[in-house]
């Protein structure tokens, strides 16, 4: 038997190429069944934004990539437009190592997201529902789901904003104790106004004012962070309540100037005042941020922040590689404990162990000319009671190859065969 | 014995103060995990040191500078403590416990075994007297500690310098909060230790001198916080202003602990 994984990513082809394979949960629930039919009865798909990938155990060694890449152009109607050769294939070990670093967010996009392994997971239980994740299955996912927890718990690669937006809602984190008691105006409704609006919303900012020159941006963006518009003219009077002000317009001259600040911060009672100027050119002058209790910063302030996180990030690989190696070593482990024949031998070592045990305590009550006899009926007793789990253990041909992995795990585990396995924790 | 507690305590409050630092500096595993355990540990053995001290010296240490000082290093161990398992905060920790190990230090080295007392000395009064001005010094040290911590995070977000202390200490308002939570305690403290320690004095001393240096310090340092209290209160100061006064609360404080005690004081000496 042979693990296969088969996907795209931006690593092997183009968003272009890659949207074209993107699987909504209901087209996954259509492709399940016929990816079924190709292996052993185990599959799991998932996608993201970034990534479609199918994971599939195979009968034998033989690696039906080719068939499961058609289907899923097919599936899609992509044909023409997503060439075989967009999609990558990885087998046994490496397909397993691939999973565990897609979980732990180092093979996305952006390195440490966070958002992979909630996506993984959502695949992993669809194919749950469907009954396409089996014994295995849920077995290697459950060691995925591992490996992305201990990579968020035990390292640091999904620490710190890798985005400019998100950057700016850290910073007031580190400065407002609970934003739901805070007040913020969005000055603008652009791309980054509308995302460091979205963020903040996230955090549950107690109260989100929105204002632009178009006032039908502003109520759309209202609209959609649950936000209130406040008319372009009068957006200075807020400044006496806000403690943060996000600024991403287009404007020749500065918005907010230093004497402005000053002017205002006499009647807001020396409260903070968190000032983010995300507009090109400047909205907010630079001078601001010389007065006490204002903190601003500017969009190169917050790129600059963005890369030295991801430079953190970076360092933090090859501590994530490590416990994905270490995950991968238990894995190993666990299948080679599941061979037939490694299992049959131990469960035949283990009653003939326990007849010469209970013999050797008990032959002298026998007489000597019996002895023989109760040697070779004691035998023959053993010998009946594991012929019909090695009987039932070979004949794997009539059942799916999950189902004959879980006989012998439940084998094992009745016997004592092996040490305990150590159940996992992730399990959804 | 005594001897034995008084060398091993500096001992125990460096530990204290390497684990904490290498839980905040390091990020070591083994250090997050050791260091309440080593602290609880720490004012254990403290409280064991001033119990056989005073069963030995048949008084309780507060009879001296230094005898204060382990006193003191102790309390602000055990305020700290209780702060950290309130808040489950325990970045702030490394900072506050460097105050109580050099407090501790410099007790061990010049603390006089001594079982002679003067008669004044023994007063229930003079007991809550010390006591509340003890407690009272522990929060102000605090307050300054946090105030340092607050000064620390706004120099390093106004530099826009994202290092460790951006990323370990709390946010600015929790720190904040912090000073002035331990602000409003010291005052207060200070308050019940000035006026048990007039009505004391009256008693104790036939002509006090009320223009002692050290009584004049102790009301410039009770007004200095009276004044943080009000203007915050009631005037809403906030932010740097209040954690530089803070601090140069608990530096006049400390001045007046050590070198106005022992230099310039006449009365308020008793060793």
């Amino acid at each position: 038997m042979n693990l296969l994984c088969v996907g795209i990513s931006h690593h092997t082809a183009p968003l272009d190429v890659r949207e074209r394979l993107w699987f909504s949960s209901e087209e996954t629930r259509r492709t399940l069944p016929l990816l079924r039919s190709l292996g052993t009865g185990e599959c799991v798909l998932f996608s993201t934004c970034n990534r479609t990938e199918v994971y599939v155990l195979t009968e034998n060694n033989i690696v039906p990539s080719e068939e499961i890449k058609k289907i899923l152009i097919a599936q899609k109607s992509a044909q023409g437009k997503v060439q075989p050769s967009d999609l990558f294939t990885l087998t046994a070990g490496e397909a397993a190592r691939h999973l565990f670093r897609v979980s732990a967010g180092i093979d996305s996009m952006v390195l440490g997201d966070v958002q992979i392994l909630a996506q993984v997971k959502e695949g992993f239980s669809l194919a749950n529902e469907l009954g396409t994740a089996g014994f295995f299955m849920n077995r290697l996912f459950q060691l995925a789901f591992r490996a992305g927890k201990r990579a968020r718990t035990e390292t640091e690669i999904g620490d710190g904003a890798v985005s400019v937006s998100y950057a700016a809602v850290e910073l007031a984190e580190k400065i407002f104790d609970d934003l739901q008691k805070k007040a913020a105006l969005v000055i603008g409704a652009g791309e980054t106004a509308d995302l460091t609006a979205t963020h903040l919303r996230g955090k549950e900012i107690g109260k989100l004012l929105i204002t632009n020159r178009t006032q039908e941006r502003a109520e759309q963006l209202a609209a959609k962070v649950q936000g209130v518009v406040i008319p372009f003219e009068n957006w200075f009077d807020t400044l006496l309540e806000v403690d943060i002000l996000i600024s991403s317009v287009e404007v020749n001259r500065y918005v907010l100037t230093a004497s402005d600040i000053q002017r205002i911060l006499k009647h807001r009672g020396n409260k903070t005042l968190f000032v983010v100027d995300i507009g090109v050119p400047r909205n907010i002058d630079p001078e601001i941020k010389n007065i006490e209790n204002v903190f601003l910063y500017d969009l190169d302030n917050l790129h600059l922040m963005v890369e030295e996180n991801l430079q953190k990030r970076q360092t933090e690989i090859p501590k994530v590689e490590a416990i994905i190696t270490e995950i991968l070593a238990e894995l190993t482990h666990w299948y080679s404990s599941l061979e037939v024949n490694p299992t049959i031998t131990a469960l035949t070592q283990f009653m003939e162990n326990i007849r010469r045990e209970e013999l050797a305590k008990n032959i002298n009550r026998f007489d000597p000319k019996d002895r023989e006899l109760v040697e070779l009926v004691t035998k023959r007793i053993i010998n009946k009671i594991v012929h019909a789990p090695i009987v039932n253990l070979k004949s794997g041909k009539e059942i799916s190859l999950g189902d004959r992995l879980q006989k012998m795990s439940a084998i094992q585990k009745l016997f004592g065969l092996t040490g305990p396995h150590k159940e996992d924790s992730d399990a959804e | 014995m005594i001897g034995t507690f008084n060398y091993l305590l500096p001992l125990f409050y460096f530990s204290l103060v390497w684990t904490y630092g290498k839980a905040f500096f390091a990020d070591k595993p083994w250090a997050k995990h050791a260091k309440t355990p080593i602290l609880i540990c720490t004012i254990l053995f403290h409280l064991l040191a001033l119990v056989m001290r005073t069963i030995v010296f048949r008084h309780p240490p507060v009879t001296s500078i230094f005898e204060i000082f382990t006193v003191l290093a102790c309390s602000i161990s055990i305020t700290y403590f209780i702060i950290e398992l309130r808040s489950q905060r325990k970045e702030t920790g490394y900072f506050i416990l460097n105050i109580a190990f050099f407090f501790q230090l410099a007790s061990s080295l010049f603390i006089k075994s001594t079982s002679e007392v003067p008669e004044i000395l023994r007063s229930p009064l003079f007991g809550i007297h010390v006591s509340s001005a003890l407690l009272g010094y522990a929060a102000i040290t605090i307050a300054g500690a946090y105030s340092f911590m607050y000064l620390m995070l706004y120099h390093e977000m106004k530099a826009i310098q994202f290092g460790v202390i951006y990323k370990k200490l709390p946010t600015l308002e929790t720190l904040e909060r912090m000073t002035f939570t331990a602000v409003i305690l010291a005052f207060l403290l200070l308050s019940a230790a000035i006026l048990f320690g007039f009505i004391w004095l009256n008693r104790a001393i036939a002509d006090p001198n009320y223009f002692d240096p050290k009584l004049i310090g102790t009301i410039l340092i009770w007004t200095m916080y009276g004044f943080l209290v009000i203007t915050r209160m009631f005037y809403g100061w906030k932010g740097r202003k209040v954690m530089i006064l803070s601090i140069a609360g608990f530096l006049i404080s400390l001045f007046s602990m050590t070198i106005i005690n022992i230099f310039f004081s006449r009365f308020h000496k008793f060793y």
